[in-house]
């Protein structure tokens, strides 16, 4: 079976009259239906701009230079040579998006209602009444009680959780096979998060919707998604099952992320830290692993030549040097043992 | 433990906003940011005030500075009342206590080099010549990681773990008694998070400091303090050691604070029972009567409507508003 979601060594520069260098490198991720998958890294790390690529919303700077997005619907589209106007269709029908920050991306100048049917409007044919009803079901599935008069309300006077639910009830009226959710709870107190969370594996299980999470927090992917990729400086260095990725991570840059987090639950005296700073993109190495510069295991070889993703055990990749010596002095030894 | 110096004594702080509004801005209602709170702070610890965004964690901070007039109550460090002092020999009293905000971008001066920076408070309040001023800069940018050659550039040329430093460093050329941290490492990523944190723990050890830490992450804070209060709208809902906080708390909201973290551990997501609160924080210029948590807990019943609970030692050290525990 095809994926829903197929990204095929997808590269983002950016463009300008001055310079020209690399953002996005190589990121190859496949979502099946109803899957709900994780993308974590720090800020700069390139996850949101994956995710922008997908609906073809990247800002006019920077150009999806190869690659191929992939979208398995009835039919098979690329989401990247697709025109203006087929995308429209997919957007808010096929694919829906909710942001961090939902004050800014609700417009204040119009009712819930208003915002929430608009959707419908475009893509749908319901009557009117039929309409106003569908969007009541909603906010009342996205656990919103007084729907009639939220219905009526102006987003300023909703809360910040309140205001999410809606974003989320926005983005699944018209059913869409993926939801693409940019740090829907970072903005967010740890107890409506919780909610949150909670709300959105329910609804994609009850209306089959696939999930991308994007996020920084590795608390939020091991509470809500089945595979996850790490990112950092605009590569994948790591993918896997949640459970792999948390239980026998491979690449530094990953269990260095896990030590400092684990470390600060267990109040020891030191925490685990990461040297450095992560590197802004006109400064990414050309050669070798982007990481080398902060890896405590780097060795020549880091700095000339890019890793390959090594396949570290079945179902789990990583980028790193260290699983290609490993796998060759494994090699060798076997040799010398059989001879 | 009670032997240990009491640095800072919090008595019953109260800080009210107005909320004016009509033809002539007459004073319609408050919002009680911050409502009856007493705590004390002991030299060298780390105190930290955790809770969701409007629980007036940062009123209080701001208050104990008088950054924020407090409306009522008493704030005594070292034995001194700040409330009573004049704004003029407050301002000499300020220097032992320095604030760090989380966003260091607005928080540095976009103008001033590095080395400006670090000077203007050691001459502002006339601590040191230029001359010495300069010295003591030197060594205290290399006591936050920094080198010497960073001296000379603006706050844009680094990134947010390196500013974050720069604030640390401005705060303590002084050297202060008390840091109040607001959300200090809190816009930072995971990685550098930590660096900061390290350092701050070695720079308290180094320079003998008391911080008073302010943030919502439950997880920082654990690491971090020597005892915890929860807050929530404007009350202190439990205040312990940060062990039996977490391992023993008896607030209702308590729990559910710490059951809503998400877990990073695969094998204790599993045993994990999750506490899923009903609704949002309420709205703080309208406080529902008796317990303001009420209206989301899981435990409430008629008393909690009638009657504000008593802020009670339910355990030794280990203090809790919430008439579970005060029969």
């Amino acid at each position: 079976m095809k994926p829903l979601l197929d990204i095929n060594r997808l590269n983002i520069d950016y463009q300008s009259n001055k310079k020209e260098f690399n953002i996005i490198k190589d990121i190859n991720i496949q979502i099946d239906e109803k899957m709900k998958y994780g993308i974590v890294g720090e800020s700069g790390s390139g996850k949101s701009l994956t995710s922008l690529a997908i609906l073809n919303l990247l800002p006019d700077a920077l150009k999806v230079d190869q690659g191929h997005i992939k979208l398995n619907t009835d039919s098979t589209k690329d989401l990247i040579t697709l025109s203006k106007k087929e995308m429209r269709k997919i957007r808010g029908n096929d694919i829906a998006m909710i942001f961090q920050e939902p004050m800014t991306a609700l417009d204040p100048v119009y009712t819930i209602e208003y915002q929430l049917l608009e959707v419908l409007k475009i893509h749908k044919n319901y009557s009117k009444k039929e309409m106003h009803q569908k969007g009541l079901d909603m906010l009342n599935k996205v656990g919103i009680s007084r729907s009639e008069q939220i219905m009526k309300a102006y987003p300023h006077e909703l809360s910040g959780g309140m205001r999410q639910r809606v974003m989320i009830a926005m983005a699944l009226i018209c059913e869409p096979k993926l939801l693409i959710a940019d740090e829907p709870t970072t903005a967010l107190d740890v107890t409506i998060q919780a909610q949150i969370l909670d709300l959105m594996n329910d609804l994609s299980e009850s209306h089959h919707t696939a999930i991308l999470m994007i996020t920084h927090d590795l608390g939020v992917i091991l509470e809500t998604c089945e595979r996850v990729a790490v990112m950092y400086a605009g590569q994948i260095v790591e993918e896997s099952t949640v459970e792999n990725i948390f239980e026998e991570a491979a690449h530094p840059y990953t269990k260095g992320l896990l030590s400092s987090i684990q470390s600060l639950g267990e109040r020891s005296n030191e925490l685990y830290s990461i040297p450095g700073n992560v590197p802004t993109p006109d400064n990414y190495q050309e050669l070798g692993c982007r990481f080398a510069t902060r890896c405590p295991f780097a060795m020549d070889k880091c700095y000339e030549q890019e890793p390959p993703m090594f396949e570290v055990q079945d179902d789990h990749a990583s980028k790193c040097w260290l699983h290609v010596e490993e796998a060759q002095d494994d090699e060798r030894r076997t040799s010398r043992a059989g001879s | 433990m009670s032997e240990e110096q009491v640095v800072l004594e919090v008595k019953h702080l109260k800080k009210y906003f107005p909320i004016k509004g009509g033809i002539l801005k007459r004073t319609q209602g408050h919002v009680k940011a911050v409502d009856d709170i007493s705590f004390d702070v002991r030299e060298n610890e780390t105190f930290s005030l955790v809770g969701e965004s409007g629980c007036g964690k940062s009123t209080t901070g701001r208050a104990i500075l008088r950054l924020h007039e407090p409306t009522d109550g008493d704030v005594l460090f070292n034995g001194e009342n700040l409330i009573d002092v004049s704004k003029s020999s407050f301002r000499h009293l300020r220097k032992d206590m320095q604030l760090i905000f989380q966003d260091p971008y607005s928080s540095l001066n976009p103008r001033m080099t590095v080395k400006k920076l670090l000077m203007e408070p050691l001459l502002t309040h006339k601590l040191a010549t230029p001359k010495e001023a300069e010295e003591k800069t030197v060594e205290m940018v290399e006591k936050v990681g920094l080198s010497t050659e960073h001296l000379d550039r603006y706050p844009h040329e680094f990134s947010g773990g390196q500013r974050q430093r720069i604030s640390i460093a401005r705060a303590l050329i002084l050297r202060p008694k008390l840091v109040i941290l607001d959300e200090a490492v809190s816009a930072l990523d995971v990685s550098i998070q930590s660096q900061i944190l390290n350092l701050l723990k070695q720079l308290q050890e180094e320079f003998q400091l008391t911080y008073i830490f302010i943030s919502h992450d439950l997880n920082v804070v654990k690491h971090l303090s020597d005892r915890v209060g929860v807050m929530y709208l404007g009350q202190m809902m439990e205040l312990a050691e940060t062990e039996a906080l977490y391992d023993n708390p008896l607030h209702p909201y308590t729990k559910a604070l710490l059951s809503a973290i998400p877990s990073i551990n695969p094998k204790e997501k599993e045993n994990k029972e999750r506490i899923i609160l009903q609704g949002d924080v309420p709205d703080p210029s309208d406080p529902p009567s008796g317990c303001p948590f009420r209206l989301r807990c899981p435990m409430a019943h008629d008393r909690c409507a009638e009657e504000i609970p008593r802020y009670i030692e339910a355990e030794r050290d280990h203090w809790v508003a919430c008439h579970l525990y005060d029969e």
